[in-house]
This record gives C-alpha cells, sequence and structure tokens, in this order.
C-alpha cells in the first residue's frame, strides 16, 4: 500500500506525481539499511587488509605472533574455491595471491565478534610485498612504459567508421586506411579544428557506504545488503563457492544510492563476507566506512579526447576523427563496457558524413574504475561539446546556432548507420532551453561584469541511449513476474531495485493503470534471487522503459484474465479475482522482454542501431565568476529533456535535478587526488560534493516524444542522461563570463587561473 | 561510523573552574592528558580517525555546561566572550551584532548551522589551527585570551599565542576561560571573506577579516588575520604597517602585493595550491583595502 498516505490518487496514475512508496519509511528512520539488520546469531564483524603498495609481487602475509589470534578468522587466497571476480572478463581475484596491482587491492580477511579487536587485527598483518614501478598514466599504459596488464596494457579497442573512413577492416583491428580515409576527408573541409579533452575520475558518493551481511546455513549461502544488481552477486557466487544456482540467497536491503557505485561492486565485498563467513562458521557483517569506502570502491573513468573535425564555411558538419584514451584501472571490470556507451556517444548529438572514433582502454595501477550514472557518455559529450564550442569561435558564430544548425533529426543517420525513425526531440529541447533561458539575448549582451563578478552564460546539447546498447537486450532476455493476489491485487517481483531512484514507486503506476486498478493495489517485493526472476541488472536508464514495459504487459495479461471471468460470470474485479484463484491455485504471468523488431546490430563492426531509443536534452547553465578568486558559482540551470513520458512528473524532475547536481559537482569542485596510488582526499570533508547552498535554481522543462515501445504511454531512460551535458554547458559558460576555454575537468579556481594565466602569457 | 562505534573513554563533568583546574593539574603532574569537551566538533572527527588502539581509556571532561566558560559582557571598551560561547550564540547576540560584527558574519561560514550550534571559540583556539576561522577574527581585533590553571589567571596576546602548527604558548594544564577585545567604534569598517571549495562544510582555501578605524583617509587602527597561508594564522605584520602608515588613497596594487608576499607563505596542500593562495591573498587585500579608500 502507499505507505500513510492520505492523498487520493487519481486514477489512470500515470502523468501523476503520486507520492514515494518508500518515502515515510526513510524520513521516519523505520526502513532498515543493511547496517541496522538485526544482528544474527554469533555474528561476527569483517575487515579487509589492504595493499599499502600499487604494484608488486606478494611474498608472504605475516601474522603478529604476538598478537592473540584465537578469536580471528583469517581468510587468505589459497582458501577460496575459485579466486576470480566474475564479470566480464576473469583477471581479478577475489584475494590478491602473488601479485598486487593497485594501492588497497584486498590481500587478507579478518573477523571477529569484538570490532577494536578486530580493527588491532588488521594492523597486526604485515604484507610482504616487494615492488614493481607503477604505471599511474594512461598514456605511459599506451605507451607500455610497463607492461602491467596483458600483452599490452590494452584492456579493450572500438573502432567506429561512418562515410569515406568506412573502409573494409578486419573485424575488431584498428586499420590503418580507415586513419588515412578520415584524414583524407577532414584535409577536403573548409574549416579544420583540432582540440584535446580531459575528463576526471568521479566519486560515486552515494549516503550509505557498501554492507553485506552474509552467512550459511542448509539451503546454501546467504548475502543482504546495499546492492543494486543481486543477480551479478548471484553469478559472482555461482563462480567463486562452485554452487548451484538455488543454493546461492542474494537479497537486497534498503540502499542508499547506488549511481552505478553498488553495480559490481557489492560482489567483491558479498564475496568477502561469505568467505569470512563459511571459513568461521558465523554469520559475518561487513560494512565499509566512508574512507574505505571512497579508497576501494570503484570510481568513473578518466578520458582523454583528442578530436579533429572538418566542416563547411556554413558551419555544417562534415568529418569528424576522434581518439580517446579511458582509464580502466588495475582489473577490467566493467571497462569495455563503459568504453563502448563512450564511443557511441563520442559523436555527440550531430550529423556527421564521414566518421572515424578509435577508442581504447588501457590498465593502470589504479583501484578499478567502473560504473557510474552515464556510464563513458559524460567524458565523451564533455569532449564532443567543447569541442563544438571552439568550432563556433572559429567560425565567429554563437555555439548554440552551429548546435542547432547540425542537431540530429528524425530521418538522420547516426556514427553507427543507426536511422532516427521517431522519437527525436533534440531540437525541440534546445529550443525550449534557450527560450526559457533567455540565452541569445544574454549571449548577445556579451558577460555582465558587476563589481568583483563576471556572469556568463553556457549551452549544451546531448543525446543518451536508453537500454542496453545494440542486442545486449537479446541477450539479456529480462524477465518479471507479476502474481495475481487475493481480493483483485497485484504483486510485482523483478530484480530490479529500487535505491532511491522511485522504481517501487512508479512499478506501482505502471502496472496499476496497466491493469485498471489502483496504485495502491499493486505489491512490490523485496528484490532478491531466490523469489524473483532475473530481470536484468538496475542500470543503462532501462528500469523504467524496458523492465517496466514488461511489469506493464504481465500487468494488462493477468487484467484480461480477470476482466474474462467478470465478463463471464460477474462480479467485481476482486470477486472473480478470488474465484480464478479458487479454481485455478496460484496466478502468475511471468513474461521475457521482446526487444523491438526493428534493432540489427553488428557487434563486430559496430555498425546498427546502437540503442533502441535515445533521451534528448539541451542544458543551459548561468554562472557567476568571481574575479578576485575565480571561484564558479552556478546560479541559474535551465534544463529541457525528453523523458518519452514522465510516469511520475516530481519524480522525473528529481532525476534530472539530482543528475544535474551531480554533473556540476564533477564539473566545478569534485576532484579525486592521487600520491603514489594513494588517495589523499578519501572523504567528504575534502572530497567536495556540492550542499544545498551549491545547487543553482533548477528550472527543468519536461519534453514528451514518446518512445512506441516505452511502457505508459512511451517512457523512455532518465537516470543517465541529467549526467551529461552539466559540465560542458557550465564550462561554456565560464569561457563566455571570463574568457578562458578549459578542455580538462574539473574547473576549480586553481585551474582557471592558471588557464588564465597561461593564456596571457601566450597573447603577452 | 555511529555513536556506536566510539571507543570507551570516561566522560565527567567539574563543578566549578577552580575543580577543572585541579584536575587537570592533578592528572597534568602524573602526565596524563584531560580532554575538554566543549562542542566535540574536532574532537568527534578526530576519534572516527583514530584507530582504537589503546586499552586505556582517555578521561573526556563535558565543560559544555560550564557556566564560567559561557556568556558575552560589555564592559567600558572591553568585550568580553566566553570561550564556551558557540558560533550560534555569536550569530545571535546583540551585543557582538553591534559591536563587533564580523565575528557575526564569520561565525556564519564556519560549516554549517549544526557546527555552528556546537562549536565554540575556546575549541578554535584551542586546536590553533591555521585553518580556523574563529582565529583569525580574533587576531583581525587583536583580542587577548584569557586562560586559568590552578597556577592562576593570566593573558596572552593574540601576536604572542601560536608558536608555529598547531602549537600554541598556552601551557597544557592552562583551561582558556574567554576572549577579550576592545571593540572598534560602532559602524567602523570591518572586513570577512572566506574562500573555501563550496558554499558550506568547507574548511577555508584562504580567509580573510579585518578591522579599521579610519580618520580622514587614513587608518587609525588596522587589524587583519588571514587564514590558511602559513604554519599559523598570520597577523600580517608587513600589510598592517604599509597601511598604518599613509593615507589609503595613496597605497598602490603594488604596495599591497609586496606587503602580503612578505607576510604568507602558503602551501600545496589537499585543499589547494600554494600559486593560488598567494594570488587570493593578494586579491582580498586589495579588495579589503579597496573597501577603505584605497584606489586599486
Amino acid at each position: 500500500m502507499v505507505h500513510g498516505s492520505p492523498v487520493e490518487i487519481p486514477r489512470p496514475s500515470v502523468g501523476v506525481s503520486v507520492p514515494r512508496v518508500d518515502g515515510a519509511a526513510k524520513v521516519t528512520g523505520e526502513a532498515l539499511y543493511v547496517d541496522d539488520l538485526p544482528k544474527r546469531d554469533g555474528e561476527l564483524h569483517g575487515a579487509t587488509v589492504r595493499s599499502p603498495v600499487a604494484r608488486g609481487v606478494l611474498r608472504g602475509v605475516r601474522l603478529d605472533p604476538a598478537f592473540n589470534w584465537s578469536d580471528v578468522t583469517i581468510v587468505q587466497a589459497a582458501d577460496i574455491a575459485v579466486n576470480t571476480v566474475a564479470l566480464i572478463v576473469d583477471d581479478q581475484p577475489i584475494l590478491a595471491a602473488t601479485h598486487v596491482n593497485h594501492v588497497y587491492e584486498p590481500v587478507v580477511l579478518l573477523a571477529c565478534a569484538d570490532k577494536a579487536k578486530l580493527a588491532r587485527a588488521v594492523r597486526a598483518v604485515t604484507l610482504d610485498i616487494e615492488p614493481l614501478p607503477p604505471v599511474f598514466d594512461m598514456e605511459q599504459s599506451l605507451a607500455k612504459v610497463e607492461i602491467i596488464a596483458g600483452e599490452d596494457n590494452v584492456q579493450k579497442r572500438y573502432l567506429i567508421t561512418k562515410g569515406r573512413a568506412d573502409v573494409k577492416v578486419e573485424p575488431g583491428a584498428v586499420n590503418g586506411e580507415s586513419a588515412t580515409a578520415i584524414d583524407a576527408a577532414i584535409a577536403a573541409c573548409d574549416v579544420v579544428v583540432t582540440g584535446r579533452y580531459f575528463a576526471h575520475h568521479q566519486e560515486q558518493m552515494y549516503i550509505e557506504p557498501q554492507g553485506v551481511v552474509a552467512w550459511w546455513d542448509t539451503d546454501g549461502a546467504h548475502a543482504t545488503g546495499s546492492i543494486q544488481c543481486p543477480f551479478y552477486v548471484h553469478k559472482a557466487f555461482t563462480k567463486a563457492f562452485l554452487l548451484d544456482a538455488d543454493r546461492i540467497h542474494i537479497t537486497q536491503a534498503v540502499t542508499g544510492g547506488g549511481f552505478g557505485g553498488k553495480e559490481e561492486y557489492p560482489s567483491i565485498i558479498a564475496l568477502h563476507a561469505a568467505l569470512l563467513a563459511q571459513k568461521s562458521g558465523a554469520p559475518v557483517r561487513m560494512i565499509y566506512d566512508r574512507k574505505e569506502d571512497i579508497e576501494a570502491t570503484t570510481k568513473r573513468h578518466p578520458c582523454i579526447c583528442e578530436i579533429t573535425s572538418g566542416c563547411d564555411r556554413d558551419g555544417t558538419l562534415r568529418a569528424l576523427s576522434i581518439r580517446m584514451i579511458m582509464d580502466g584501472g588495475a582489473y577490467v571490470t566493467l571497462t569495455p563496457v563503459v568504453l563502448s556507451r563512450g564511443t557511441l556517444h563520442a559523436a555527440g548529438a550531430y550529423r556527421w558524413d564521414d566518421v572515424r572514433i578509435e577508442s581504447i582502454a588501457v590498465a593502470t595501477n589504479t583501484p578499478p574504475n567502473g560504473a557510474f550514472r552515464g556510464f563513458g557518455a559524460p567524458q565523451t559529450i564533455w569532449a564532443i561539446e567543447r569541442h563544438l564550442d571552439a568550432v563556433a569561435k572559429k567560425l565567429g558564430r554563437d555555439p548554440i546556432d552551429l548546435k542547432e544548425q547540425n542537431v540530429l533529426r528524425e530521418g538522420d543517420v547516426t556514427s553507427t548507420g543507426q536511422v532516427l525513425r521517431s522519437s527525436v526531440a533534440g531540437a525541440e529541447c534546445l529550443e525550449k532551453a534557450v527560450l526559457a533561458s533567455d540565452y541569445r539575448a544574454k549571449r548577445a549582451r556579451g558577460p555582465v561584469v558587476s563589481g568583483r563578478t563576471a556572469r556568463g552564460i553556457g549551452a549544451a546539447v546531448f543525446m543518451h541511449g536508453a537500454g542496453f546498447t545494440g542486442s545486449g537486450e537479446r541477450y539479456l532476455k529480462g524477465k518479471v513476474a507479476v502474481d495475481l493476489l487475493a481480493g483483485g491485487r497485484l504483486g510485482i517481483r523483478t530484480a530490479s531495485t529500487d535505491i532511491g531512484q522511485g522504481t517501487e514507486t512508479v512499478f506501482r503506476q505502471i502496472a496499476a493503470d496497466a491493469a485498471g486498478i489502483a496504485v495502491d493495489a499493486v505489491d512490490f517485493a523485496v528484490p532478491s534471487t531466490t523469489t524473483c526472476p532475473d530481470s536484468g541488472p538496475t542500470v543503462a536508464s532501462r528500469t523504467v522503459m524496458v523492465v517496466g514495459s514488461i511489469v506493464e504487459n504481465a500487468a494488462k495479461q493477468l487484467s484480461a484474465r480477470v476482466r474474462a471471468e467478470v465478463e463471464a460470470h460477474g462480479g467485481t474485479f476482486g470477486e472473480a479475482t478470488d474465484r480464478l484463484i479458487a479454481r485455478e491455485g496460484p496466478i502468475t504471468s511471468l513474461l521475457q522482454y521482446a526487444p523491438p523488431s526493428f534493432i540489427t546490430w553488428d557487434d563486430t563492426t559496430y555498425k546498427g542501431d546502437a540503442y533502441p531509443c535515445y533521451g534528448w536534452a539541451c542544458d543551459v547553465a548561468e554562472v557567476e565568476v568571481d574575479l578576485d578568486t575565480f571561484e564558479v558559482t552556478v546560479v541559474d540551470f535551465w534544463s529541457a529533456t525528453d523523458v518519452g513520458k514522465a510516469i511520475n512528473p516530481v519524480m522525473c524532475k528529481g532525476q534530472i535535478e539530482g543528475g544535474s547536481l551531480q554533473a556540476i559537482g564533477w564539473a566545478v569542485s569534485e576532484e579525486i587526488t592521487w600520491r603514489d596510488g594513494h588517495i589523499t582526499n578519501p572523504r567528504m570533508t575534502n572530497y567536495i560534493i556540492p550542499t544545498s547552498l551549491d545547487a543553482p535554481r533548477f528550472q527543468t522543462i519536461l519534453v514528451e516524444a514518446p518512445f512506441a515501445m516505452g511502457p505508459g504511454g512511451g517512457a523512455k531512460g532518465i537516470g543517465e542522461l541529467p549526467m551529461d551535458g552539466g559540465a560542458p554547458a557550465i564550462a561554456a559558460a565560464v569561457e563566455h563570463a571570463v574568457g578562458v576555454a578549459m578542455g580538462s575537468l574539473p574547473l576549480t579556481p586553481e585551474r582557471i587561473l592558471a588557464a588564465k594565466q597561461a593564456s596571457e602569457r601566450t597573447s603577452a | 561510523m555511529s555513536l556506536a562505534d566510539l571507543h570507551f573513554f570516561k566522560m565527567t563533568r567539574e563543578p566549578s573552574l577552580d575543580a577543572l583546574c585541579a584536575v587537570v593539574a592533578e592528572r597534568h603532574a602524573q602526565g596524563l592528558a584531560t580532554i575538554l569537551y566543549a562542542g566535540g566538533t574536532d574532537w568527534m572527527v578526530e576519534q572516527e580517525m583514530r584507530a582504537p588502539l589503546h586499552d586505556e581509556p582517555p578521561l573526556v571532561v563535558d565543560i559544555g555546561r560550564m557556566g564560567e566558560l559561557r556568556g558575552i559582557s560589555l564592559a567600558g571598551d572591553s568585550l568580553r566572550i566566553g570561550a564556551g560561547t558557540t558560533y550560534l550564540e555569536l550569530e545571535r547576540s546583540a551585543v557582538v551584532q553591534a559591536r563587533a560584527p564580523m565575528l557575526v558574519r564569520m561565525a556564519k561560514d564556519v560549516g554549517a548551522v549544526q557546527i555552528q550550534a556546537r562549536g565554540t571559540l575556546g575549541g578554535n583556539l584551542a586546536t590553533a589551527s591555521p585553518a580556523a576561522d574563529g582565529v583569525a577574527a580574533l587576531a583581525a581585533y587583536d583580542a587577548t585570551i584569557v586562560v586559568k590553571s590552578a597556577r592562576g589567571e593570566r593573558r596572552i596576546a593574540m601576536a604572542d599565542l601560536q608558536t608555529g602548527y598547531k602549537k600554541s604558548t598556552r601551557a597544557a594544564d592552562e583551561i582558556i576561560v574567554a576572549v577579550e577585545l576592545a571593540p572598534p567604534p560602532e559602524g567602523s569598517p570591518w572586513y570577512w571573506r572566506k574562500v573555501g571549495a563550496r558554499r558550506a562544510q568547507a574548511i577555508s582555501k584562504v580567509a580573510l577579516a579585518g578591522v579599521a578605524v579610519v580618520e580622514n583617509g587614513t587608518a587609525t587602527r588596522f587589524g587583519v588575520g588571514m587564514v590558511s597561508v602559513a604554519p599559523v594564522t598570520a597577523r600580517m605584520a608587513t600589510t598592517r604597517a604599509l597601511v598604518l602608515g599613509k593615507a589609503l588613497a595613496e597605497i598602490t596594487a603594488e604596495e599591497i602585493d609586496h606587503a602580503v608576499d612578505q607576510d604568507v607563505t602558503p602551501i600545496d596542500d589537499v585543499r589547494s595550491t600554494g600559486e593560488y593562495r598567494s594570488h587570493v591573498a593578494r586579491a582580498l587585500t586589495r579588495d579589503l583595502l579597496r573597501q577603505l579608500g584605497a584606489r586599486v
């Protein structure tokens, strides 16, 4: 039921801002996050001994003989059946066995009932590591200064070619002919611009750090915790413990944010807790504190993009060549997929005749980078948007005019050859954001200098592919079960988790409308691998659009049966449901996702329909730059965002504003600082995310260009899109205000000052 | 970390300042430290960062309710502020608003309202950090610190307080009781500018506090304190001398920059760079003097 809600929710509920179902329990403290779960009998605390060295040979582990180890459980690599974290490539050990490849790499696990003693025990372990020269810089890794991973440090490569660059290449190979062809295409253009752009690490900084409780019993292994994707953990247990699927039970606890950070990492902490639980025979609780969480878990991939483009004198974009490198960190984890999405978004929301995008992910001796809202796209959209700003400058035009002239429209073809048939709203978003912000008048006026501050305005136009890339959904075969329950209720069982984004509420709205019943007549089961089917992971802006459409179809199917029963034998919806259940026993609709039939995708050539559809947006940022201190204040932020159909407008705007604020933080203040592979600012006091006082006035315009296959009348993915445009819009605004074109993130006052001084030196 | 994870410690209260002085003196004689707990805003953070390696629980004395450390009073030309006064109390005090408005403005930039409600001026002085906003403000007012021990009471001028990074001339058994300052006439100009990495919950990259009395275009009183540009709170002796020595309108930007460069020795750290701090130190000082009438 809608918890304590005094609000009468209209029907249909889609398009209505139904109060969050989970809101009251979270606000009152009733909701149990993993560290709040009642202590289990005999429970131990778990801790991790981590490498202080970035790269080396692990010679041994010494336990202080003066320490009383009698009540401490110790797990090392040798204790593990299969010492591999199951993901894409099996290169990451659960515990380092012979080598360490990054600082904070887990080597030894300890468990003890006494938490204070456990902390002392961690210090009583000495790792005997023979250091090897580490590589921290992705270009040095690519140059093979040291070989630290595989044969050449390369984790993954892609090549996208279109038009004249589309010469025959060996599948998967990076062929020189396409490079020659794109160079020729660019050389033939009137105006050529080259630039280099850098995007930096970002910490997810979910409010609740990672945590898991694991235990074993006659049913097998159990883990519950702060988890985005229970079936990822399930897969990891299958591999590591050599267990049958039905002997593994992974359940989500109430989760305080994820942003991708709890996509793949929970497999590691859950494996660690379960290993300690297995060896000790007791339940084990592992909760990271903020420092350990920032140090050990994944971050956004840093990315360098070198872009050369050619266009006509009238601004028509013609040819694009991009060479991009991403820093995957010490192990592959999800890097191939992040690199893929980054590559597929690198050409931006624009038409190009000839395209060549060569992307490479390399290993460095830093903790593995992983999933983070946007998944590679914010990095490459940052680059292409900054690049188009530079092209506009060279042409003597306002960037928004150049972008409007070239933005993809219905019938246009993307860099992978995808024909955009419908639900294409880039131009509409641009028009609405520009109008709402009075962008053109403010640009024309030039920067407004008042006292010691200068005010400027900038914009970014972008699209974000919704759902899995290419044929991903076809392989995934996401499933949802909806149960018909007594009295005419429905119960949704899905592995899609609500980690704060509102899934529980939105799924209820979709199911209720599909079945023609009230929202509070729909239940949502706690996601668990034992009781829920695998709906695919809670990632990639796919939950509402993909899984929501399965929910919708399943609810429709059940409702049709009940309504047929009403037709045949009368009574209310509830009475007919009870008769059906009495006659047939439990009734469930278990459906699998049917990807749109029009999608064709070739993984070897990277051609075809990269995504079933795209969300579109235009962000406009107005900033004030202090001319003494170069502090950047984002004063106003307009976003016109195409969501297909807003199921719940308030939560939809919440996603857009929250994502935009995360983008603002990434742009102006967040920065991971390193020394010898160690993070020097692993705390909320010195890793600077914005506070509410740093948030601008948000003016969010929902644009609805429905996707025919989306639920609730055309919903598209919205989770990641708002992360994409903030940084380039702010950089453009800073450039407008103080005339400094920043190509590297973040735009801290220190960097803006240094760039300004450098540009003054150059012009002097 | 939750409160449940706090390591064991013994916590007591003392009935009077004299009793507290006696306890501190007795433990000091035995080589034992006593933690004086006022707002706890530093101490709580230290507990989280400290591994629980010692079995001997420390003694923590809660001085948050000690009446002799509280209260704000104006007697003649002396404003006395109890060491246990919180930032929020400073903000809300009518006498501080009227006579030392820069302290009010400074207090609003400390942490956020939660920290302002707990943190105290005395605590800020006790840690003696060069990054302490409150200490810079008191330096600008050329305040005096009243300390007391079993050996008696004495006063330390702000200029004599800090001797090095987090080091001070206050003895280990001396308790900070109050600060005293001579407020400039009502309506005198003052300056506070904090540059942090965000608008709240930020430790200063640089902050500048200033108070002045200007007569006929010349400063007859000028005090400044700058945060996070030296191992101690920077009192800016060269800059003070420059400003007090000539008509404000005659001071040039070059002179200011030169004086500031003499007065600060900023470093690169996790919060900023030395180069940026130097630039901001000069820019804020120019801004302050511009507001006083310098044509820079």
